[in-house]
């Protein structure tokens, strides 16, 4: 039972950011279930650390296209997040007389205002699902509780990734940067800043108190304000104690088709693996796949696999997803293969990300180059 | 509410001819096939054939089993109303006792099935690793108008002495049962595995019991007395793949069989019969730039630099550069060092094998021992385990291990 006095920590996922930075993925999906590292789904990182963490109430507010992230889910069970209080709880748009989808945050909380004025937590944790990583949410609320700001946001030290630069503004993501003062305080949020050099680069990750949010997405609403950051934050710096909570760890930001390759290939390095993966256990959907089964006359290296895959054929630089099956005389190299994915008898596949359930007839050849990989679409035979 | 059929799993057994690997765990628990335990066979079986209800009987080194099992949930038997249930001997008001035979075990939990009251029970062995379909079995049972059946399978006559065997009529029913006989007039051999009438069996369960002389054993005891009264006793034969772990070859050999689905009619990839288990949770494998592998199967938290030849690795065994596996069976959380040989030999879970050492050797000519590593051992720099030695210590560097 969670009492309300104590520190504790519910959390709200948008399973929906920047979806519009990677159509190819998500023309079936959202950001959330896009499958990465060979087993997981990117919500699976957020999830998991908040569970790790001991916060074990969680809201997924979710827009469109979900219902493989349903399907993910489920009860919550894998998660440990299938509680008599709280545990898992996806809301979607509420269906009136027609179907009212929210254009930014403040509308997506004003529509469950009422639930959370139910919920006994002090604080509410905010994030988004396009970053995968371990993230420390214990050491976050802890410092949001010890500076006694209003709002805390994580970040990164780094350049402003490409990807974000050329950000088409007409599609509404936006990003943001911190400028950060003594104390950790932000002196002040700039939105999609061009400027090159290391910049503080939100997380979009965010504590407050429950209390404090419900009353600031009502004032909001009332006077139609979308974004969270750019509405409520950013004209409220002066007046309200906002500060910044560096992340320095591992993480994998996924912003466009090729940082998704990137960010996949980048673990076939056994210290970014244990980077990602540690402390906290990330917790998946159970699929009770069969061990890999690697025959004679497979030619395998640098390769990171999930259960369920047959490989007869070569590959060398790539991740394969469960039950990838790879067959007699195929060369897969530098390829990202999703689930289920067969490459048949003799098919050349390079730089190649290949969506769930996809075919590589046999001899085809099938090349995308580095800076450019070929991607195939669900289900489609090439 | 009344179930057609619910199972009792045999589970108590020391599995003592399996050594090493059975000081800490029961026989049921251990390791197979990569990423299973010999429990997940009869379980998902039960699963896939509709039962959704099972008493696991257990008494011996019963706590990796009992976590194992846990609420059932990996095996979809976390059910409100039967699933699985771990059932230990308990005390009763008579007093309490451990369970002295198959038949006692079953007698000391009348209550647990009464609770379901079930049409028929079946009676199924925790050390067998053999998928079969136990509706069609009880389809058997019930067009032959059984009180009693046996699962049968059929031996090469000049092994048959070795079994229990069912000898039958032209209609499948029994006329005569023979343990290990000399001269055996049937090579139908049995597998452990009946269905009862619940009435039958609780009739019978109650007699033998009350008999001092009684071993409360199902085969020496309550299937001779079903067969003096005349009972309804069929043979069902079952033609699949079908393998008693019960020692360090037949496991091993078993594992090499996964291997060869093909030829040995063991496929655990099925995707119709799917052998469900309690997952790791690791993520995926990863194979290294100097790997080699041939005929092998690797799961989920492997990292593999070395070479792995005609072998199963479990989850998060580590092989290091230059170490060389072959056909071998690693158990999960072991680590191969660099330059170790580790060859025809089963090492158990979160072994460590230290750099060059050796352990396990190929067969040459008669020579054909299946080394063993127990769980937790450290095997030192250099160190040698023969082919037919069997450590549960751990051996220092450089010491040799016949």
């Amino acid at each position: 039972m969670v009492n309300s006095n104590a520190d504790s920590a519910m959390g709200i996922l948008f399973p929906n950011s920047y979806d519009s930075l990677v159509p190819e993925l998500v023309s079936e999906r959202l950001m959330a279930s896009i499958p990465f590292a060979s087993r997981y789904r990117l919500v699976d990182f957020m999830l998991s650390s908040m569970v790790n963490c001991g916060i074990d109430n969680i809201s997924l507010i979710v827009k469109r296209n979900y219902h493989s992230l349903m399907d993910h889910l489920g009860a919550g069970r894998e998660w440990d997040l299938t509680r008599k209080n709280g545990g898992l709880n996806i809301i979607p748009p509420y269906a009136q007389k027609s179907v009212n989808v929210y254009n930014g945050r403040v509308e997506a909380i004003a529509s469950i205002l009422d639930y959370l004025k139910r919920q006994k937590e002090k604080y509410v944790i905010m994030a988004d699902t396009n970053i995968a990583v371990n993230f420390d949410f214990s050491a976050f609320l802890q410092k949001h509780i010890d500076s006694g700001a209003d709002i805390t946001i994580a970040d990164t030290r780094e350049e402003v990734p490409k990807a974000l630069l050329d950000i088409d503004v007409t599609k509404k993501d936006l990003y943001y940067t911190l400028d950060i003062g003594d104390d950790d305080k932000v002196k002040r949020i700039v939105v999609n800043e061009k400027e090159k050099g290391e910049q503080n680069v939100s997380m979009n990750i965010y504590v407050m108190e429950r209390q404090m949010l419900m009353d600031q997405i009502r004032e909001a609403y009332v006077n139609g304000l979308i974004y969270f950051e750019r509405d409520i934050v950013s004209p409220q710096i002066n007046r309200l104690d906002v500060r910044a909570y560096q992340h320095t760890g591992y993480f994998a930001r996924i912003l466009d088709i090729k940082s998704y390759f990137e960010e996949n290939m980048k673990l076939l390095k056994e210290e970014n693996v244990s980077a990602l993966f540690s402390p906290g256990t990330i917790y998946t959907k159970i699929r009770d796949d069969n061990p890999t089964r690697y025959a004679a006359g497979s030619h395998v290296r640098n390769v990171m696999a999930a259960d369920g895959c047959v490989i007869e054929g070569e590959v060398e630089n790539s991740i394969l997803f469960r039950g990838v099956k790879i067959g007699k005389g195929a060369k897969v190299r530098n390829c990202v293969l999703m689930q289920d994915t067969v490459i048949e008898t003799g098919a050349t596949v390079e730089h190649t990300i290949t969506d769930k359930n996809v075919t590589i007839s046999a001899y085809k050849e099938l090349k995308g180059t580095e800076s450019f990989p070929v991607y195939v679409e669900k289900r489609k035979t090439v | 509410m009344a179930k057609e059929m619910i199972a009792m799993l045999l589970a108590g057994g020391q599995g003592s001819r399996l050594y090493t690997l059975t000081q800490k765990l029961a026989k049921p628990a251990v390791p197979f096939g990569g990423k299973y335990r010999i429990i997940d066979f009869p379980l998902s079986n039960c699963v896939n054939s509709g039962i959704d209800t099972v008493g696991i009987l257990t008494q011996y080194q019963p706590l990796v089993l009992n976590e194992y099992i846990g609420n059932g949930q990996p095996w979809d038997l976390d059910r409100l109303h039967g699933g699985v249930h771990v059932l230990p001997p308990y005390q009763q008001a008579s007093g309490s006792d451990w369970y002295k035979g198959t038949a006692n075990a079953i007698y000391q939990n009348i209550n647990f099935i009464e609770r379901y009251d079930p049409k028929y029970v079946i009676i199924l062995s925790g050390d067998q690793i053999c998928k079969q379909d136990y509706s069609d079995f009880l389809k058997f049972h019930k067009e032959k108008g059984a009180e009693f059946s046996v699962a049968v399978m059929e031996v090469p006559w000049d092994e048959a002495s070795r079994f229990g065997l069912m000898v039958t009529d032209d209609n499948d029913k029994i006329t005569e049962f023979q343990e290990k006989p000399k001269e055996p007039k049937s090579n139908l051999a049995s597998m452990g595995i009946y269905i009862f009438n619940w009435d039958i069996l609780k009739k019978y369960l109650i007699e033998d019991e009350n008999d001092p002389d009684s071993e409360n054993d199902f085969g020496k005891n309550v299937i001779p007395s079903l067969l003096r009264d005349g009972r309804q006793m069929y043979a069902y034969r079952f033609d699949g793949y079908w393998k008693d772990v019960g020692t360090i070859s037949s496991l091993w050999e078993a594992n090499m069989e996964v291997l060869d689905p093909e030829n040995s009619g063991i496929n655990i990839f099925d995707d119709n019969w799917r052998i469900y288990s309690r997952n790791s949770g690791m993520t995926g494998h990863i194979i290294g730039e100097d790997a080699t592998l041939e005929n092998s199967m690797i799961t989920d938290g492997c990292s593999v630099e070395g070479s792995v030849k005609h072998s199963i690795l479990f989850a998060g065994v580590k092989v290091e550069k230059g170490a060389e596996i072959e056909d071998a069976v690693i158990m999960g959380g072991s680590t191969i060092k660099t330059g170790a040989k580790v060859k025809h030999c089963i090492v158990a879970e979160n072994v460590v094998i230290e750099k060059d050492a050796e352990v396990g050797a190929m067969p040459e000519g008669d020579e054909k021992g299946v080394a063993t590593v127990g769980s937790g051992v450290v095997v030192g720099e250099g160190a040698f385990i023969g082919p037919k030695a069997m450590v549960s210590e751990d051996v220092k560097g450089g010491d040799k291990v016949w």
